[in-house]
């Protein structure tokens, strides 16, 4: 290797914004084609007095990664791999120097380093949504929701839906409540029960009543709130007094379970400890039939609550519903796309 | 911004990410993303023509160049959606020929495509690279001529599953001798005579090419020919394979795909004649991919096939199989990714092969990288499918049809809730779901609780009351498409859960039971989406407003209501107009 004596090498000035002049080995400096042009075309740069000045974009601190990267980059023996290697590790700044350095970069044309830093912040953004790339940018928020064109948020944000899951879960909780109570119950009158089972039942079936009532009143409520949440200018007294009187009390005496948000274990086992329900099989085929017997009321209670609703000024004729009316029993013909 | 980059660098920076998601993620960063986003967005993907106009698209971004469209919903593939409904490209196009002089790619699926819209295409866009046609009608092989005529540097022809009427053999001929860029060529819809000799020689001079699928008109003795030009070919879709038995076509033909060291995939096989089966066995093992679904080949042909198939990551193919044979496919292909299993005679009262769920519960066994399926069947188990859940928790699109409606568990006789509920825990990326059987509403209670990352579901004949529609609306956080037909589902969940259909790209409910006068309720609340209701029997004007609604779609659209419908579908929207 031939020794070159430091008096012989030359040398480029460069002048950042702020003013500051530093001194950079030719053949580094002249991998910027931006700063190779000036040189070639004005021939400015030779000495300090004549420093090439660079582009408001490249600060000091950036103009010293820059040129990091020219002087390993213009070295022409250097394999693929090496270069690889040295890029991988060169890009591994935080974002606000990556940016930077891609309008630097760019400033000084040095294609490869913008497309190099590019690469990189383009592997920050993809898969994040709008929210975390603003983060990650520091950017506004600035678009107005027209703008945006994203018709409504996740649906679990909607208070309408937090609020039916917030009253089923009360619910559930509530119902899961009251069978340890008379787990206990009936584990302490065991041996000295002496009331008939018809007895029993009564009890149970009265008690029943009441909660189913209250229940049925609190998912009507629900389903109206949901209703009047799109119209704010509906008064709520009326229809929200829990005016239940058309529903008929329950045949089985069976604890009612909400079952909409509770999570039936199937007959068969599941590994993984999900399944949070302790309720017995028998018990949940009663709590089945009673759902469906449920919503078979919600069905018929409806029509009173939608004429109720929409005869306050909106549609004249009443909406009456027909439950489970169903077209033609049409064979599943067809075969999905190829 | 806090580190500010001038626009030229945002656009470099932008041109990294391609993707349609990472697209619509940097529009929705701030203004300026927004703008120098829409300005240099090359590729838009609208899954529903209906849902944006024209003018719009163009107004938003004047530089694209590929354009990817979609018209009708799903169930038209099942006859569900009558003729004329709509879907026509022509007023894209129309607007696309005035504004994207430099277009060079036009996907679509599901629409009508006329020839007129062909010679636009064809006259229009002076780059024009990319045809792909999936699944539309309306056009003939003289609008083929005129996109062979005029496109210069034509690279992909794919005319899908299409249907086209062909009134020339001769529109082949129409590629000028100069045109030498074709890379794929789909032409396996087309029903009626080609002219090989044009067909030779446009792929005689066309050193690009690499996909290549022909159509039934082909015969077999002319492949070794074609593949002889072609010998670069990755996909190769066959003609009819079938021919007088000759010793010499087997050996010709033998020669001739061994010669196609790059071959990945195969299809076609119409008409299969089983003794030329052995002439692919030196492909097998580099196939990737192999369309058996036209093939009626049975065992033990099809198993010494498959057998030798080891790389395969994608099947499909016909009920032949047999569950022995998908044991034979669990066994050999480990690498299998996605498994279609189609009826072969599925209006027969009886099966006509011995496919059961067994099958697929051992290709869901003997497969650890199987995330895609279909599987059409006559049977089905609660066990078998908690069984595959738990052996493949990776599965990410899941479409089961068992044949006859309402059909329960064999074995218990109960409804398959419990197995699709346990599809839905245990697959956790589960992005496409297909029910069938007999179900309740306790399937859609598991599907709302468990299936967040679910897009599109499909129901048929299943669940008792609208608590079913309901937990599905309520509970899938990223559903787009829901479809639906013969449910019990009306008007309460539907009108609950309206502010959800705003979010998903559209909902197709027939034979169920929403009421008319809901139909009028929810267009009158949401504007954003257009109500149609189809009906073939008449204006449903005549009928009281509780009366079910024959079809209903939904869909959110920026672009108001449409004015091309036929008389049978009406949107609401223009009655809730004041």
């Amino acid at each position: 290797m031939a020794v070159v004596k430091p008096e012989m090498k030359s040398y480029i000035w460069l002048q950042t914004a702020d003013g500051s002049i530093q001194q950079v080995e030719e053949e580094v400096a002249m991998f910027c084609p931006m700063i190779c042009r000036e040189v070639l075309q004005t021939g400015m740069g030779s000495s300090k007095n004549y420093a090439i000045s660079l582009p408001q974009r490249v600060n000091p601190a950036i103009l010293g990664l820059i040129l990091d990267y020219c002087r390993f980059h213009q070295v022409p023996g250097r394999s693929n791999k090496e270069r690889k290697t040295f890029d991988e590790k060169f890009i591994r700044l935080d974002t606000k120097k990556l940016c930077e350095l891609t309008s630097a970069a760019d400033s000084l044309q040095l294609r490869p380093l913008v497309d190099l830093t590019s690469r990189a912040l383009a592997r920050m953004i993809e898969g994040k949504t709008p929210e975390e790339i603003r983060e990650t940018f520091h950017l506004p928020d600035d678009l107005t929701e027209e703008e945006k064109l994203e018709p409504l948020r996740n649906m679990t944000d909607d208070p309408r839906i937090r609020l039916l899951n917030r009253l089923y879960a009360r619910k559930r909780k509530e119902l899961k409540e009251r069978e340890k109570l008379k787990n206990v119950e009936v584990e302490e009158e065991q041996h000295v029960d002496e009331r008939s089972v018809d007895d029993l039942l009564s009890f149970i079936n009265g008690a029943d009543e009441g909660k189913l009532e209250t229940y049925l009143t609190s998912y009507i409520y629900c389903a109206e709130l949901l209703y009047f949440l799109h119209e704010p200018d509906c008064p709520t007294s009326s229809c929200l007094n829990g005016d239940t009187g058309n529903v008929p009390s329950p045949s089985k005496p069976s604890e009612l379970q909400d079952s909409a948000y509770v999570k039936f274990s199937p007959k068969l086992d599941f590994d993984d400890g999900d399944i949070d329900d302790e309720l017995d099989p028998a018990m949940k085929e009663e709590i089945d039939r009673e759902v469906e017997d449920f919503a078979r009321r919600l069905n018929s209670v409806w029509p009173e609550r939608m004429q109720e609703i929409l005869s306050l000024g909106q549609e004249r004729r009443p909406v009456s519903l027909s439950v489970n009316g169903n077209g033609s029993l049409k064979r599943y013909t067809g075969l999905d796309g190829r | 911004m806090s580190h500010s980059f001038p626009e030229q660098v945002l656009k470099h920076l932008f041109s990294f990410l391609t993707s349609d998601k990472d697209r619509n993620s940097l529009s929705l960063v701030c203004k300026l993303w927004y703008e120098v986003e829409r300005r240099c967005r090359r590729s838009v993907f609208i899954g529903n023509c209906y849902a944006v106009s024209p003018e719009i698209l163009i107004r938003r971004f004047p530089e694209i160049r590929s354009l990817n469209l979609k018209g009708k919903p799903h169930f038209a593939d099942f006859n569900l959606v009558p003729e004329g409904w709509g879907a026509y490209v022509h007023p894209w196009v129309a607007a696309m020929s005035r504004s994207y002089p430099w277009l060079e790619e036009i996907k679509l699926k599901r629409m009508v495509v006329s020839d007129e819209s062909l010679e636009l295409i064809s006259t229009s866009f002076e780059h024009f690279k990319v045809l792909v046609l999936l699944s539309c009608e309306g056009f003939t092989t003289d609008g083929l001529a005129a996109i062979a005529s005029n496109c210069r540097n034509l690279r992909e022809l794919d005319l899908g599953e299409s249907e086209v009427e062909d009134l020339s053999s001769d529109w082949l001929s129409h590629f000028p001798d100069s045109c030498t860029s074709l890379v794929s060529l789909n032409i396996s819809c087309l029903g009626s005579e080609i002219s090989f000799s044009d067909l030779e020689r446009l792929i005689a001079r066309s050193p690009n090419l690499k996909t290549l699928r022909l159509s039934q008109a082909v015969p077999l003795e002319k492949i070794p020919d074609l593949l002889c030009c072609a010998s670069q070919l990755v996909e190769f879709g066959t003609g009819a394979y079938s021919s007088e038995m000759r010793s010499d076509i087997s050996s010709n033909l033998e020669e001739a795909f061994s010669g196609c060291e790059r071959l990945e995939g195969l299809s076609g096989f119409w008409d299969v004649v089983p003794a030329y089966l052995p002439a692919v066995y030196p492909v097998c093992s580099r196939l990737i991919s192999l369309n058996l679904s036209y093939a009626t080949i049975q065992n033990p042909d099809l198993d010494k096939l498959i057998s030798q198939c080891h790389n395969l990551q994608r099947l499909w193919v016909l009920d032949y199989i047999e569950d022995t044979g998908l044991q034979l496919v669990a066994a050999s292909c480990k690498d299998l990714q996605e498994l279609r299993v189609f009826p072969s005679d599925p209006f027969g009262p009886e099966p006509n092969v011995l496919l059961t769920e067994q099958g697929l519960v051992a290709v869901s066994d003997g497969c650890p990288k199987l995330q895609t399926v279909l599987y059409f069947c006559r049977q089905m188990t609660n066990a078998a499918l908690v069984t595959i859940a738990r052996n493949r928790p990776n599965m990410i699109r899941f479409r089961l049809c068992i044949l006859e409606p309402r059909t329960p568990d064999y074995l218990t006789l109960e409804p398959l809730d419990a197995g699709f509920g346990a599809i839905v825990e245990q697959c956790k990326e589960l992005r496409r779901l297909s029910l069938s059987g007999l179900l309740t509403d306790r399937v859609f209670e598991y599907i709302g609780t468990h299936a967040k990352k679910l897009e599109m579901l499909s129901v048929a004949f299943a669940g008792d009351s609208d608590l079913g529609l309901h937990h599905v609306l309520s509970g899938c956080e990223s559903l787009r498409k829901l479809e639906i037909r013969d449910c019990p589902f009306g008007d309460e969940a539907l009108l609950a859960n309206a502010a959800k259909l705003e979010t998903m790209r559209s909902l197709w409910m027939s034979s169920c039971s929403v009421s008319f006068g809901a139909c009028k309720l929810l267009s009158q609340k949401m504007p954003r989406l257009n109500i149609e209701v189809i009906d073939e029997m008449g204006p449903p004007d005549e009928r009281p407003e509780s009366c079910p609604v024959n079809k209903l779609y939904i869909y959110r659209t920026v672009a108001g209501p449409r004015f091309d419908m036929p008389g049978y579908v009406r949107i609401m929207n223009e009655e809730a107009a004041p």
